[in-house]
């Protein structure tokens, strides 16, 4: 599942997939805002059928680390 | 080409999205859909003397509105079954070639970036007003959709505001100027500085016609095609340029009404005082175009009349038989900065 998940990363900011870690930060590295953590949310729940994220749940993501320990707990995986 | 309209947004809805819409269908021969209330469409047809739909429109109804109070980013995921979100999703489903709105600027561009989605590889989505300048008009690009910018999304925003010049206001090789406080290419803050290089990078790749910085006085007399600025400077120039246009508006009007002589005078002048009128009314020119947007989506004036909404949906026809989108998808690599590594370790890759 990280794999899918970074290539939908890479997709939606227009980086390598490779170059994505769990350290990658989506402010600081991917030069994210607060529409871009939207618009993954969105593409999360079409790729992953994950219930919407909250605007406390995206404002406490901050890795790419993060965003898969929030997903492996609410993917029940 | 089938315009989709919301028919509840702005102060004068639906009566002037349903104007417009008939003038519309009348003068471009296009199909315009109203999405909205459908009873009080239908009202407000019957107030234009349409007992019943005319040929080339149609109705979607949509339950909700998206008042000035919802929260802009969120509200086209709120309401789900407002004429703003129904709309949007007509153009993102391919029932629709372009979207037209006088209502909640924030939640238009919120909800067009995020259900028709921004241009693969673009950064940002940006306004893009044609404002009145002594060369007939400029794009101003970005007038508030972003507005903490980097030189990335100025970039970008040069590029787009060319092809728009290019493409749907038929400026050839349009002439590119950065909105700074001085020509020198050190001027300005950093965002600036840094601008600057990229959009010489691209001048002397032969991608755009940059010409320098430019500074509003020459912006307004007409220097360039092209204004690009960061959202918050753009804002505050569209605004001022606005503000000068009423103030001088206003002063003459009472110059000319001051003496019989005067009033003579302006009797005269009537046909030119029109057309100076014309020059600055935002009504003429109907909205701004969001571009950035996979697809043309236009907002027009919150207090748009029929007349605006009409001008708006020609700017929507116009926007989308451009070829604009198209050149922005073919170009997009040159738009970009070198990607990141993405490791966290800040190199560059």
């Amino acid at each position: 599942m990280f794999e899918k998940l970074c290539k939908l990363i890479a997709e939606q900011f227009g980086v390598e997939s490779d170059a994505i870690t769990k350290d990658t930060a989506f402010v600081d590295d991917l030069g994210a805002d607060s529409v871009d953590l939207m618009d993954l949310s969105m593409a999360l729940e079409e790729e992953f059928g994950m219930e919407e994220m909250d605007s406390e749940d995206i404002e406490s993501i901050v890795t790419v680390g993060d965003l898969y320990k929030y997903m492996q707990e609410h993917l029940d995986i | 080409m089938r315009i989709i309209v919301d028919a509840m947004g702005g102060d004068n809805a639906p009566q002037a999205p349903v104007q417009g819409a008939l003038e519309a269908i009348k003068e471009y021969g296009v199909e315009v859909v109203l999405v909205g209330r459908g009873e009080e469409i239908l009202e407000a047809l019957k107030k234009e003397g349409m007992g019943e739909l005319p040929q080339s429109l149609s109705i979607t109804h949509a339950d909700q509105v998206v008042e000035m109070c919802d929260n802009p980013a969120t509200a086209f995921k709120e309401k789900k079954d407002s004429s703003l979100t129904v709309g949007l999703n007509l153009v993102k489903n391919g029932e629709g070639d372009a979207f037209v709105s006088a209502g909640s600027t924030g939640a238009l561009l919120s909800g067009a970036t995020l259900l028709v989605k921004r241009i693969k590889g673009i950064r940002r989505a940006a306004m893009a007003p044609v404002v009145p300048t002594g060369g007939g008009g400029a794009v101003l690009v970005d007038c508030g959709a972003t507005a903490e910018g980097t030189p990335e999304f100025l970039l970008q925003f040069a590029f787009m505001g060319s092809y728009y010049a290019e493409r749907v206001l038929g400026r050839p090789e349009p002439k590119v100027g950065l909105l700074n406080i001085g020509t020198e290419p050190t001027k300005g803050t950093d965002l600036q500085r840094e601008t600057y290089r990229l959009l010489q990078k691209a001048k002397e790749g032969g991608r755009i016609n940059f010409v320098g910085n430019v500074e509003a006085r020459e912006a307004v007399e007409g220097a360039v095609d092209v204004i690009v600025a960061d959202g918050y400077s753009g804002n505050i120039f569209l605004k001022a340029v606005e503000g000068a246009g009423l103030f001088l508006t206003r002063e003459l009007k009472k110059m000319f009404l001051s003496s019989l002589k005067t009033k003579i005078a302006a009797l005269l002048m009537k046909d030119s005082m029109r057309e100076f009128k014309k020059l600055l009314d935002s009504n003429e020119v109907g909205g701004t175009a969001l571009v950035g947007i996979s697809k043309p989506v236009i907002k027009a004036h919150g207090s748009s009349n029929g007349y605006a909404m009409k001008n708006a949906i020609r700017q929507a026809v116009e926007f989308g038989r451009s070829g604009f989108i198209e050149d922005i998808m073919e170009n997009v690599e040159y738009m970009r900065l070198p990607v990141r590594s993405a490791t966290g370790d800040g190199s560059e890759g």
